[in-house]
Formats: C-alpha cells, structure tokens, sequence
C-alpha cells in the first residue's frame, strides 16, 4: 500500500524470481520492479500448490481429513495434525488421557526443532554456505529418526487420534529421546562459532528487512517472525492448550526486527524446546495413550451445531482452524488461518527499498512453506 | 490497549453492531459481535486503534438456506496472557457489495481477494480485486455449495486436441 508508483517504465524493469528459483523454497514467484539493483516494488504471486484443502474438508469426515493436516505445512506436519485432532475434540468433549496429552507436546517440540534446524540449513545455503546445512542435516535426520520410531512417517505425520494417540510410545523412547536431546546440544556451540561469529553472515543480515511493530500488526505476522520484532507474542503463552502450561519456558524475543534477529529467535528457540521435552519426559504419565470411550466415536463423528476457532504455535506462528459445524459426520466449513500467509504478504511493504542482492536474505528469513500459504 | 469487553462496547457505542440475524453458537472468541456491512471498516478501525492484529477472515456460504454470505473476522493481541480474540461476524446479502478494510489493515487486502475468488463477494474500494490462488481469469466459485467441478478440458491435457500426425503418447 505503501509502495511509490512506478515512476517511468523506462526507468525500471522488472525481474521475475520463480516460481522456479531455488531459494524460493517451493513454487513462489516475486515479482520484482527493480531501478538498478534497488527494489521499487515487490509483488508475491502465490497460488502454484493451490489444492483447496478448505475444499476437500467440506466433502470428509473429520477422521478423513487427518491425513490433509500434515500436507499443510510439510515441515511442522506433528503440529498441524494435532491442532485438527484438538480442535475436533474442544467441539465434540472427547477428553484425552495424560500420557497423550504430555506425549503430543514431545512430538510437536521435536517436529518444532526439526523444522528450524531444516530452516538453518536452507537459509545459510540461500546465503552461500554450504557447510551449517550439512550439520543441521544430521541433527533433523536424528529427530525425524525418533519420531518414525513412534509414528512411521518422516515427514507427513498422522499420528494423532480423536481422543489420543494411533500409538504409544515405547518403553525405550525416552533413553532414545535424551540421546537425541544430548546431540543437539553437543552442536548448538558449533553452530554458534560457524554462524553467528561468521562476519560475512551477520553483515548480510544484520540491519536487513527491518520489520516494525506496527507493519507486524497490520498484517497480522505471527511466529519467530514477529517475535525477532520484539514482541513476545506465542499461542503456546498467549492460550495455554495441551499440556503446555505445566512446563517452563521463556519467549524468545529481540528487538532488532532484521534478519539477524529472526535467526537468533530460531537459533534460541529450539533450546527453549528441549528444555520443554526435558520436563515432559521427566513428567511423562504411564497409563492409556487414548481414550477408549472415544474408539467407537471416531469414524462416524457428528460435533454439535456451531462455530470454533482453534489455535497453536506452529512452527512458523499462530495456526488457527476455523471449524463451522451444522451436526453432520462432515464440517459445513473449515478455515485454516496459516502463519505464513501473512508473514509473505508483509514482504510487499519490507522488500522496498532493498538491494536485489538482499531479496534472498529477507525471502528467507521469514520462514515460508508455501503449501501452506496456498492450502 | 484495550481489553475484548472494551473493544465490543466501544463498537456498540459506534452503532455498529446489529442484532444477530440467526441463532449460530461461536466459540473460541471472548467477544463476537455481529456488524452492520456498511459500518465494517469502523468497527476494524476500532479494532486496529486498541492494538489488535488481523488474525483471520472466514466466509461461509449460507445461500441454500438463508440466501446470504456469512463472513467472520477474527482480532487478537499481541500482549494478551489470556486468550483475547473478538470476532465481527458480518451478514451479507447475496449480490451485495461489502466495504473493503484493506485500507485499515494490511492483512485484508490478500484475504479479501481470497474470498472474492472462492465465492464471489465483492470488496468495495479494494485497490486490487483480482485472483490470488486461482489461475488469473477463473470464472468459477470453488467453495460455493452449489460448485461441481470445472470443466474437465481446462486443464486436463488428454482433452486437449492433438494433430493427427502427432501421437498423443508415444
């Protein structure tokens, strides 16, 4: 809305970048106006993973959906699956036995610390170095490890259940567990000395893409994004769901609001997790891992009349569902608010003024996964 | 900085809000308030001076039955400890126009524009109403009740005519 008019087409030119570029991180198209090496106007064009999952909701059942939730967001697919399972249960009064409650924050930490790890790969090899996505490789592919071991899947979970879990954890998970936790923390100076002293990383990022508080705001972004702009805002705090209230930790925030910060947010983050499994696994309840009432339920599931809104922290910010229910076995409709969304549209109000060089820094540090901006 | 209930009575000193057209429970929200159409970007512009952020905009077709769009726009804060969102819930008519809050916030000018492609509902004053997620010149509604399915020669390549001289598969 702020973006000057084109001043004279003779001027400027304009620079396509996607939908096949590889720092775009899926189909994703800017579109550049550029004066020189400067950008004048940066236009996201979406919609290229377009598969109407809010669609295809409207035509199954709520068991049947399970498997769309993870197809969202790919890489935080534990939490999306687990947010449709507990928003379907806030509807419908299924209640959820401890072990499952305080079994699902382990997953969706772990899938939170995969997600960013792959975020750290990906973005220093946007910007060049080769070398942090070779060990933040590693470090996922022990998590993703793990959670295979509980759930058979990499990468499109569906482990959750109306009600609990499809499976319970195993007697030897936790020693599994406290080996991964144990590795990643073995590498977390590394990554220190490798990145955040590295002087070509931090004078590409530090003082780039500087979003406010209030552009934040009126676009709605959410998630590290926001919090690397100095506002501790987390749906994990702001409305305890789960089992989250039960366990200790701090909002990461900074106030810089540039790219640098959105990396430290991250980078710090996925500590604040593993202190967050730590003491779920110290916790973790024996007993059912679901509720046999709700077995015989779940197929033919009819929530009652109305409307819920439902949130979670994913990894990229706040994920809500909007479920709208008129009693049938199917939802009348079903919104889903995704975190990236809006943090790519705030991009046409922070890339202006940047050099075409800085494009790929500021693109990637928000984070995207565009088949979750385009459902 | 202003607390849900504070928020919802400062839109109904506004004479904003209008009695709820149906009966419909919402839940998730601590203050939902139904809108009069033309006094939506008042209501937002309230919104957006007590500190809250865009958080979602839902439409529902309710054509069959009632014969109008319900859209539902939900608010939220960045400091709130407890859970904060109001939602405006908005009554809009079939074929009529709703004002654009793309000028209040930043958010709706792409949700907007999601909406006026999955269902029709026009946006007054938006400054750019055209497709987002559909291919650009899509002239059906995906997520109306009424929609099948598009035609299947648009993008199904097997309907596509090839030369004779040219094997479709070889």
């Amino acid at each position: 809305m702020t973006n000057p008019p084109i001043p004279d087409a003779l001027d400027t030119y304009t620079l396509n970048m996607g939908p096949q570029h590889p720092s775009t991180h899926g189909v994703l198209r800017m579109r550049l106006t550029l004066r020189g090496e400067e950008i004048v106007v940066a236009e996201p064009v979406i919609g290229y993973s377009h598969r109407a999952h809010e669609k295809m909701a409207e035509n199954r059942t709520y068991a049947q959906f399970l498997p769309n939730t993870s197809r969202q967001d790919y890489l935080s697919g534990v939490i999306y699956n687990f947010a449709w399972v507990e928003a379907v249960e806030k509807m419908a009064g299924i209640t959820v036995p401890e072990r499952a409650l305080v079994a699902r924050v382990i997953l969706a930490e772990f899938n939170r610390i995969a997600s960013h790890l792959l975020w750290i790969g990906a973005f220093l090899l946007d910007l060049g170095a080769a070398t942090p996505f070779l060990y933040a490789w590693d470090d996922r592919e022990a998590i993703l490890f793990l959670l295979e071991s509980v759930t058979g899947s990499r990468l499109t979970y569906c482990t959750g259940r109306f009600g609990g879990l499809s499976k319970d954890l195993d007697a030897d998970f936790p020693r599994r567990a406290r080996e991964v936790i144990a590795k990643l923390k073995g590498r977390w100076g590394e990554f220190a000395r490798l990145i955040e002293e590295n002087v070509i990383f931090v004078n590409r990022t530090k003082g780039i893409g500087v979003m406010s508080r209030d552009v934040c705001l009126s676009y709605g972004v959410t998630g590290p994004t926001l919090r690397g702009s100095g506002v501790a805002y987390d749906v994990r705090k702001a409305e305890p769901y789960g089992a989250y209230p039960r366990f200790e930790f701090d909002v990461v925030t900074r106030a810089e609001g540039d790219v640098f910060a959105r990396y430290m947010v991250r980078a710090l983050e996925m500590r604040q997790s593993v202190r967050i499994i730590e003491q779920a696994l110290e916790q973790l309840p024996d007993g059912p891992i679901l509720n046999p009432d709700s077995i015989g339920v779940r197929k033919r599931l009819k929530l009652p009349v109305g409307t819920q809104y439902y949130a979670v922290e994913s990894a990229r910010g706040h994920y809500g569902i909007l479920i709208v229910s008129e009693g049938g076995a199917e939802p009348y409709r079903a919104k889903f608010r995704t975190p990236s969304y809006p943090n790519l549209a705030v991009l046409s109000e922070v890339m202006p003024g940047h050099m075409v060089a800085d494009a790929v820094a500021v693109l990637g540090s928000v984070d995207l996964v565009m088949p979750e901006v385009d459902r | 900085m202003s607390a849900p209930a504070e928020l919802a009575r400062a839109v109904e000193q506004l004479g904003a809000t209008v009695p709820a057209p149906f009966e419909h429970p919402f839940a998730g929200a601590v203050e939902v308030r139904w809108i009069a159409p033309g006094r939506l970007p008042d209501a937002c512009r309230a919104a957006r001076d007590a500190g809250y952020f865009f958080e979602s905009l839902t439409c529902v077709d309710r054509l069959a039955g009632q014969g109008a769009f319900e859209l539902i726009y939900t608010f939220n804060r960045f400091e709130s400890s407890a859970s904060s969102r109001v939602a405006w819930r908005v009554w809009s008519p079939a074929g009529e126009s709703v004002p654009t809050v793309s000028t209040v916030y930043g958010a709706a000018d792409w949700n907007e524009r999601e909406v006026w492609e999955l269902y029709g509902v026009r946006f007054a004053g938006h400054p750019n109403l055209t497709w987002l997620l559909l291919p650009e010149g899509t002239e059906w509604r995906p997520l109306l009740k009424s929609f099948t399915a598009p035609p299947a020669s648009i993008y199904d390549d097997s309907q596509s005519v090839v030369p004779d001289d040219q094997p479709a598969h070889s």
